[in-house]
């Protein structure tokens, strides 16, 4: 076994590391729990589904129930969403399942040490395992969810893009954006339980700022706040792979995709810096 | 085998706890933005409110030592333990260990009540660093050692406590540490589960592993340890042979609160100067919301109490003030203490009852009360409450030692179920300031009223 390998405890162990130490030792830890993750993912899979009747369907009756409403707001007139190029239940179905990830990724990351806390206070094992695998979870969700949209595209007679076949790629960029934030506030939430009902207002929030069930606007301020906005262009960019068969603003999403991969990285490097104080909060 | 190789390296750690939640939402995120910029934590210096847990421990293990370690509750033994499992990163100083590290501290810790007994094994074993491959040699040898049977393809929510505790302890025993760390554990379960791991210990101890082992259990100390530990707030005081540790903790229990150690002073005042601090630490008590028990923080906690009740609700913490005078261990004969209380609730309870009573050091009950008595209705309470109450008692008592029992019930038709009664829970020396005989100081004064010549 690794009987010679020595460890030391010390205070600000990861300070004191070098950069391409510190970054040698966290790709290592990453490394090395892959079994973890996959474990523990398979738990809270089997666990969230064991006792539950409708299981999966689960994880596409809530954006169907919210397109559902959507729909009739606009047919009421009380929401007017503009001109879509495609039915509008297909157009907010794939944004919905799009933006959905990210929203149910990002709260399921930053809950995801708080709710195992009394793992992580008894035992020493790589807490970043826990905020992956949940985001793995809202990945799962999220492949469900596609293969509802087919059946919906098929009900509607959408033919979508030759290029939709690349979606599951398209979504990495936000997957990154997603861990990265979730790294960020899982060790937050550890400190200020605060943070979940921040991290529930904002997602309710941005699902309407965000052009996710409608297309985004061409001018004004509105577009202007959309430009800006990394997850806008993401979203988008996904949206188009599956209508449009080309992004209608490759600066915005690949800029976004660079954004996300700096913020990931970031946030990770954060993770390792600070997850050996987070036991002695929780 | 090199037997004189260091296994465990412990060079004067140190290790601080923040006592009230406020601040440690506060230091934390002090501590994270600190970090995040590449600054040091400044770890080595206390902030308001922080105490060390640990204090300056140094001490170290060979390569297939069994290590017992000692000591009341509160003294640092199981910081001690995460601290060498890396759960808790020091304050001050530094540990090096050299092997993989098992550690048996509230085993079943990763269990998924919904998941069957299988499911578990794997996943707790992943999360004590074991890879499938292992998992899947040694699943016959941990269903064994576990004595679960067909309640292995059973959800663990279904398991008896003792079952729940066997898988952890099991799955731990059988992720092949080099050095393992034992907490209490082995206080749980049946006789013959607890037969069968002391004699898995034994055989670690021949496979020449290194065990560190905390328990009240001194018995165990004694037969199973190279060598013990005796821990006393926070520091190390006293190492060596087994049974002359031991010992030495026995006579620090026996002896109680260590009589000899009270300064007594001609005035009795300036003993608790101290604690002098006065109404800003009452502020500060009343202000604070504590999540563990505070009690034992408190000079005049007797830390050879008794505790019972279903505890619904907790007694969190209490404070005495005499004479403007913040938690004294000594007052005068006569003084007015007032004795505040804090009650955390768990559940909803109805119609309560506080009581408390005085005893001299051999039981005999000098003064008992409880708000039954006088017809205070107390009640209801809510569920996740806190409650802080207050007793104004003139202590008119001769000199001596004291103990109070404080507790309160649950009345149900006037029958009261105990929810938290901790008996000889505070310890007060009482000074005489005048001499009489017996216990309590009724004040008598003398006069000579007529002097007469009878014949």
């Amino acid at each position: 076994m690794n009987s010679d390998k020595t460890i030391t405890y010390q205070p600000d162990n990861q300070i004191k590391m070098g950069f391409l130490s510190a970054w040698k030792e966290i790709i290592n830890s990453l490394y090395g729990s892959r079994e973890l993750i996959w474990r523990l993912f398979v738990r809270d899979f089997l666990a969230k589904y064991k006792q539950s009747l409708l299981g999966f369907a689960w994880a596409v009756l809530n954006p169907l129930i919210t397109v559902g409403i959507f729909v009739y707001l606009n047919k009421a007139g009380l929401f007017n969403i503009g001109k879509t190029h495609v039915p509008y239940p297909v157009f907010a179905l794939v944004g919905l399942s799009v933006w959905t990830l990210f929203a149910t990724g990002l709260s399921a990351c930053s809950n995801s040490i708080v709710n195992a806390g009394a793992m992580v206070v008894k035992i020493n094992f790589p807490k970043s395992s826990l905020v992956i695998s949940s985001m793995a979870q809202a990945v799962v969700d999220f492949l469900v969810r596609i293969f509802l949209a087919v059946i919906v595209f098929a009900i509607f007679g959408v033919l979508p893009s030759w290029t939709a076949v690349f979606l599951p790629f398209a979504v990495i960029p936000l997957v990154m954006l997603t861990l990265g934030i979730g790294f960020f506030l899982s060790l937050i939430t550890g400190i200020f339980r605060d943070m979940v009902n921040v991290v529930n207002l904002m997602t309710t929030f941005f699902l309407f700022l965000v052009p996710v069930l409608y297309p985004a606007p061409e001018s004004g301020l509105f577009a202007a706040i959309n430009n800006i906005n990394p997850l806008s262009h993401l979203i988008a960019g996904c949206r188009d792979i599956v209508f449009l068969g080309r992004f209608a603003s490759p600066a915005g999403f690949w800029g976004s995709t660079v954004f996300s991969i700096l913020v990931f990285l970031m946030s990770l490097r954060f993770f390792y810096l600070v997850e050996a104080k987070i036991a002695e909060r929780i | 085998m090199n037997v004189s190789s260091i296994t465990i390296k412990v060079e004067n750690v140190s290790k601080k706890f923040s006592r009230s939640l406020k601040h440690v939402m506060l230091y934390g995120i002090q501590d994270i933005g600190r970090n995040m910029f590449g600054l040091s934590s400044r770890s080595d210096r206390l902030r308001m409110d922080e105490f060390w847990a640990l204090n300056d421990v140094s001490f170290e293990v060979k390569k297939g030592e069994t290590v017992g370690i000692i000591g009341a509750n509160g003294s640092g033994k199981s910081t001690l333990l995460k601290l060498l499992n890396g759960i808790f990163m020091p304050d001050k100083g530094r540990i090096e260990i050299k092997g993989r590290v098992g550690a048996l501290i509230e085993v079943g810790a990763g269990f998924h009540p919904m998941l069957t007994g299988r499911e578990n094994i794997y996943v707790n074993g992943a999360i004590l660093g074991m890879s499938k491959k292992e998992i899947d040699k040694k699943f016959d040898d941990i269903v064994k050692f576990a004595d679960i049977g067909d309640f292995i393809d059973s959800p663990v929510k279904h398991y008896s406590s003792g079952m729940y505790v066997r898988l952890g302890f099991s799955v731990a025993v059988h992720s092949d540490p080099d050095i393992l760390l034992i907490d209490e554990v082995l206080a749980v379960g049946d006789a013959s589960f607890q037969n069968k791991c002391f004699k898995k210990l034994s055989e670690f101890k021949k496979e020449g592993k290194t065990i560190i082992l905390v328990t009240h259990d001194l018995d165990a100390i004694a037969r199973h340890c190279d060598r013990a530990v005796l821990f006393e707030g926070g520091s190390i005081s006293r190492t060596g042979d087994p049974n002359s540790v031991v010992n030495h903790y026995y006579k620090i229990i026996l002896g109680g609160n260590d009589l000899s150690s009270y300064a007594v002073s001609p005035e009795g005042s300036s003993i608790n100067s101290s604690a002098a601090a006065g109404k800003p630490e009452l502020d500060k008590f009343l202000e604070e919301i504590p999540l563990t028990d505070q009690c034992i923080y408190r000079r005049s906690y007797n830390k050879n109490e008794d505790r019972f009740g279903d505890r619904r609700a907790e007694i969190v913490d209490y404070l005495i003030v005499c004479k403007d005078i913040v938690d004294p261990t000594i007052i005068q004969s006569g003084d007015k203490i007032d004795l505040y209380l804090k009650i955390s609730f768990h559940n909803s309870i109805g119609n309560l009852r506080y009581g408390f009573l005085i005893k001299t050091i051999d039981g005999v009950k000098i003064y008992g009360w409880n708000t039954q008595f006088d017809g205070v209705s107390v009640g209801p309470a809510h569920g996740s409450n806190m409650q802080i109450i207050k007793f104004s008692i003139k202590m008119n008592l001769t000199g001596g030692d004291f103990f109070i029992d404080i507790g309160f019930d649950e009345l149900i038709n006037n029958n009261p179920t105990t929810i938290d009664k901790r008996n000889d829970f505070i310890h007060l020396v009482v000074q005489a300031k005048k001499t009489f005989t017996g216990l309590v100081e009724l004040e008598c004064s003398y006069e000579e009223i007529k002097v007469k010549q009878l014949a």
